[in-house]
């Protein structure tokens, strides 16, 4: 899709769009078909484009580009840092300390690990600014605590989780520390040697990269099981022949992530506050779900409960009508627990309250203008919604 | 996604509203999703003449309320007892799997219509 015509997509969280110059990056890519693993003279341009992805990921996170491993994405990547690390317990299980408000292929690998190899686990609840307490990852470690994973930034609520203080805590204690950084790189600058973290997960789509493609950090190659085993790519953590006209597209993502983050997230800031103060004027009655602050929540995004209307119909006529994109808190279904948001729940909100929630997610291409029109947009409908339940 | 029969009548439904003096009152509500569906009517001479909702609910379930109340107008409820579930899954048109629940709204729209009315349904 054009850049010009993004104008009404509100779910970057979801995933961005894929930037021209990236996009313009991975054409050439198409046809360089030379296997960077191989020797001959077609493969140099190969092995040379791969190294520089390296590199410009690294400069990214600022670290070394002997540690950054290329994944399928950021699920690959959650589930490579705790199989690998607690694969290599499997002869004595300990314990596992996360959220309850961690991405799917965090909850469910703990799980597997747990169901299947005899780990213990505690999921750390969040208090209701959605992030969980520094006290309570405290309180949680143990002796044998064999690793903690703690998502950076929640994808529903935007709300940082305090990794300085918890990689601190880590490190005072001698255990591994994974965090899923899907939604934060990209969105704010991150050092990953100064906050000495283990290994970090992201994934390239989150910012403007193309889809299925995303990296490990792994500070000690030596800490963590290879994936796949095979032909000894990444260093033989994990084999099989890269993904390369993905990778092409990471790599030109990156540097632009590198260049422009901070610029990005003020304009994403000056979006929010714009938005929220057009929703807190207007006649609706509305409640942020979680902290809005910037130092405790991503730039670029509000989860918001809108009283007396159903989330997923105010996006309905918010997609049907105006033709603009964003998330629900609860998906309509006749399965409950499977489509009401965990993070909105283990936050401790009504289930009307969840129901009544939409997130709204924005980023590089969306201006003020754009936040005009759609707020415009979403309060016609809500006393539309309104008109059509209560009169 | 929706069908065009779901976003016809969920963009802009004609049968929302209240009814003074209205002769009957259906009421039902989803306890697994939610929604929330009261429907009010009134009679001349066995037909119903009017019909109207208010909703609170999913795309789907509102759709479904205008979609009984634009159905049954000009109508007797022994007519609209007649129907059969095909015909309520005609009046739908296809749904995703997590929009099913709407045809079980609309067939107890129908069943508590007739049970009300002391009419068996078909």
């Amino acid at each position: 899709m054009d850049q010009q015509h993004l104008s009404g997509y509100f779910d970057y969280n979801a995933t961005t769009p894929i930037s021209n110059e990236v996009a313009e990056s991975m054409i050439p890519a198409i046809t360089q078909f030379a296997n960077p693993s191989s020797s001959n003279r077609y493969s140099m341009l190969s092995k040379k484009a791969i190294t520089e992805t390296r590199n410009n990921v690294a400069h990214l996170l600022n670290t070394n580009a002997d540690k950054v491993f290329f994944t399928s994405g950021g699920s690959e990547a959650n589930n490579w840092a705790i199989k690998g690390v607690l694969f290599k317990h499997t002869a004595k299980p300990g314990h596992i300390v996360t959220t309850e408000i961690e991405h799917a292929s965090v909850l469910d690998t703990v799980k597997y690990c747990v169901e299947h190899f005899g780990f213990e686990v505690t999921y750390l609840t969040p208090d209701e600014s959605g992030s969980v307490k520094i006290s309570d990852v405290k309180a949680a470690l143990r002796d044998d605590t064999q690793l903690i994973t703690i998502m950076y930034a929640n994808n529903e609520t935007g709300v940082l989780q305090p990794i300085p203080e918890i990689s601190q805590l880590a490190t005072e204690h001698n255990i591994p520390l994974h965090v899923d950084a899907v939604q934060l790189v990209g969105k704010r600058l991150i050092d990953v040697e100064k906050l000495a973290i283990d290994y970090l997960s992201l994934s390239a789509h989150k910012f403007y990269g193309p889809k299925g493609i995303g990296c490990l950090y792994i500070k000690n190659v030596h800490s963590i099981n290879p994936l796949i085993h095979g032909g000894g790519q990444e260093l033989s953590m994990r084999s099989g022949t890269e993904n390369f006209v993905a990778v092409i597209g990471m790599s030109k993502a990156a540097q632009e992530a590198s260049l422009n983050v901070e610029q990005w997230d003020i304009d994403n800031w000056a979006c929010k506050q714009h938005m929220m103060n057009l929703l807190n004027a207007a006649p609706i009655n509305i409640k942020y779900n979680g902290t809005t602050a910037y130092d405790e929540a991503l730039s670029n995004t509000l989860n918001i409960t809108i009283k007396g209307i159903r989330g997923e119909a105010l996006a309905a006529r918010m997609e049907i009508i105006h033709s603009y994109i964003i998330s629900i808190g609860s998906a309509c279904s006749n399965n409950k627990s499977k489509n009401i948001s965990h993070v909105l729940r283990a936050m401790d909100m009504s289930e009307d309250d969840i129901q009544s929630s939409i997130r709204v997610s924005f980023g590089r291409f969306t201006s003020i203008k754009d936040v005009d029109k759609f707020v415009t947009s979403l309060i016609a409908e809500v006393q539309r919604l309104l008109a059509i339940s209560q009169g | 996604m929706y069908n065009d029969i779901i976003i016809d009548n969920f963009s802009d439904p004609q049968n929302v509203g209240d009814l003074d003096g209205a002769d009957h009152e259906l009421e039902i509500g989803n306890p697994v999703c939610g929604d929330r569906i009261k429907v009010r009517l009134s009679f001349t001479n066995n037909h119903i003449n009017k019909a109207v909702f208010r909703a609170w609910g999913c795309a789907t379930s509102v759709a479904t309320a205008n979609i009984f109340c634009s159905s049954i107008e000009g109508k007797t409820v022994k007519d609209i007892a007649q129907r059969q579930p095909h015909e309520l899954e005609a009046m739908l048109g296809e749904l995703e799997p997590s929009q099913h629940h709407c045809l079980n709204i609309l067939a107890e729209l129908h069943e508590k219509l007739a049970a009300q009315m002391n009419i068996g349904v078909a």
